[in-house]
């Protein structure tokens, strides 16, 4: 009968004693303080201290302390590692420093208020106190969701088409579909309005949405795509051997394993309209009112408010519009935070069960 | 569903060719399977067995390019007639495939049920039938307290006997197994074995494997296929298993259940 031990504190690949860490802490070290003293003393601007001196001196040195402990092979692993942390770094702090602003920036103008109300008799310089996105917050829901509705089934649908069938035409329509999603989305909204013109439709939420649904469509099938390529044939094989048919197989085996992936796309496309101003621009009437019938009249969106707010130079206009950025942030967040959520559920399932044992 | 032992039945491929594209990979296959007997299919790999076993229940149409003649009569009927439906052959002939491949999405009980609802049926005591289902494929002690878990939590032997016995939940007159133990260890083995041996009792089974210790220990019959190079595969010898490895009449034969080739 073997015997039961307890876990070690330290795993025999992490032991580590004061002469392996000492070279280390200097070489992490070092090279910062040598870059900060040359800078101050050179008044050298700091992104120059920081690309010019610090990065090839760190580089060197992690190369150098990784040479000492394992070779070569040591030297080429610790300059590359240093090289992903550092830039994957510099990305986090651009990313971070924008929503940084944007909630700095954005943070003056919010109050339940301007979450509520809707913008009529507000001027430029109508005082912060007054008025608010509560319309536009609106007009995009109604929007998105409008778009979504027609272009999530069809998105996925085409990824059926793609992934499913052994129609003669698919690479045809793969490549038209990949053509259209680097569609610039000032195109689309010119094509709609054209139409529009054509036809004599007015502007309404639902001609925004049409110019939207060719920028999302695109992203919604390619995702949607790779997510169902990515399910095993054996799954639809063994559904088939168990006497399903074609539509069965795929509802309840193919689908399912894709649902993660199918939110994926879901996501993306969301991604892609939800900030758009260009298109809307030009094929809704971007108004101050609350309109909750997106078939007539106008309609805002937090892109299009964000926009009309931004051109004219007041401070208080521009604190608006820094306040509706910070808003669709917040929307986009809550979005996705939702749907991780659903997708999550199953595999929290599969967890808790096996802890139970 | 009704609680009635389900009917064994005979199944026979007469004159059975297959191609891929424009390549032959099988000529003139004529076998009977009679009720409740275990055929074994040997032969080295490439030999076209895999390929045989998904013409007798519809799957081989599925592979693009693929072409078929002669016919596979199920008691009599023949299941490539137009007016038979692909789907109505799969519920009376199952099938187990080589790598386990059960539901990830769902549950243990979820799989076994998961043949009657992509089937389109119903049954009055689901959990009667996974209980009946997975006590059939011998895995029931090891999963009874654990039904509502992912099926993929199981380990490989045990998600194979998991698609053994979603397979018998559908009652079929006829089990096809490809390969079924080829991934697993000597213990799942032997319980697959064991179960084939049970299942024989009411239904009629059709085994490919590569272990010719496997197919004297479970089979009644056995088929030995095989392509010479570049020419379509083809049955060798067929008879009792006894004959065929004891007293084969064809010199490949010996040589191959005896290990000199292949």
């Amino acid at each position: 009968m073997s015997q039961t031990l307890s876990r070690p504190k330290v795993q025999p690949w992490s032991q580590s004693s004061v002469a392996s860490v000492r070279p280390l802490i200097l070489a992490s070290v070092l090279p910062a303080v040598f870059a900060a003293l040359v800078g101050l003393l050179a008044n050298l601007d700091f992104s120059v201290a920081l690309l010019v001196i610090f990065v090839p001196l760190q580089a060197l040195a992690a190369g150098f302390v990784g040479f000492k402990t394992y070779g070569k092979r040591g030297l080429k692993d610790a300059v590359l590692i240093f090289v992903t942390i550092f830039f994957s770094m510099m990305v986090m702090v651009l990313l971070t420093s924008v929503l940084v602003s944007v909630a700095v920036a954005g943070f003056s103008a919010m109050s339940p208020q301007f979450l509520s109300q809707n913008n009529v008799y507000v001027s430029p310089t109508t005082s912060l106190e007054y008025g608010g996105v509560g319309h536009a917050i609106l007009g995009t829901l109604l929007i998105v969701i409008l778009t979504t509705i027609a272009a999530v089934p069809l998105g996925i649908a085409m990824a059926v088409f793609l992934t499913q069938s052994n129609a003669k035409h698919k690479g045809i329509v793969r490549t038209v579909t990949q053509a259209l999603s680097g569609l610039p989305s000032v195109v689309s909204g010119l094509f709609i309005l054209a139409i529009m013109g054509f036809v004599g439709i007015e502007r309404s939420g639902l001609t925004g949405a049409l110019a939207l649904f060719p920028l999302m469509l695109p992203t919604v099938a390619r995702v949607a795509e790779e997510s169902l390529r990515l399910v095993p044939s054996d799954l639809r094989l063994a559904a088939l051997a168990l006497g399903a048919p074609n539509y069965k197989a795929f509802f309840q085996v193919i689908l399912p394993a894709a649902k993660s992936g199918i939110i994926t796309a879901l996501l993306l496309g969301l991604a892609r309209i939800i900030g758009e101003t260009a298109p809307l621009i030009l094929t809704i009437n971007a108004n101050n009112s609350t309109n909750l019938n997106p078939f007539a009249e106008g309609i805002a969106t937090l892109p299009t408010y964000i926009y009309g707010f931004l051109s004219s130079g007041y401070s208080t206009s521009q604190a608006r519009a820094w306040g509706a950025a910070l808003v669709l942030l917040l929307l986009v967040a809550l979005l996705f935070g939702a749907a991780r959520i659903m997708t999550r559920q199953k595999s929290l399932k599969t967890k808790s069960t096996k802890k139970a044992k | 569903m009704t609680n009635s032992t389900p009917s064994a039945s005979t199944l026979s491929a007469e004159d059975i060719s297959v191609w891929f594209g424009e390549r032959q990979v099988l000529s003139n296959v004529n076998l009977v399977f009679p009720a409740n007997q275990v055929t074994a299919l040997i032969g080295p790999s490439g030999c076209g067995k895999s390929t045989f076993l998904r013409t007798l229940n519809r799957m081989h149409e599925l592979i693009p390019g693929a072409g078929l003649a002669g016919s596979v009569l199920l008691d009599g009927v023949d299941i490539y007639a137009p007016e038979v439906s692909p789907v109505d052959v799969r519920i009376n002939i199952g099938m187990v495939f080589q790598k386990p491949n059960p539901f990830p999405t769902m549950s243990i009980r979820e799989n076994i049920l998961s043949g009657l609802k992509l089937s389109g049926r119903k049954t009055a005591n689901a959990d009667e039938l996974v209980e009946t289902s997975l006590r059939r494929a011998s895995i029931w002690n090891e999963v009874k307290d654990r039904l509502n878990d992912q099926a993929l939590s199981l380990s490989g032997g045990q998600q194979q006997r998991l698609c053994i016995a979603r397979s018998l939940a559908m009652d079929p007159k006829v089990l096809l197994m490809d390969e079924p133990c080829s991934a697993l260890d000597p213990g799942s083995t032997r319980r697959i074995e064991e179960t084939i041996e049970e299942l024989s009792e009411s239904m009629t089974v059709v085994i490919v494997t590569h272990n010719m210790q496997q197919a004297q220990r479970v089979s009644h019959q056995t088929a030995f296929f095989l392509a010479d190079e570049n020419t379509p595969g083809g049955v060798v010898e067929f008879g009792s298993t006894e004959q065929v490895f004891n007293t084969p009449v064809d010199p490949r034969t010996n040589d191959y259940v005896n290990g000199h080739f292949g």
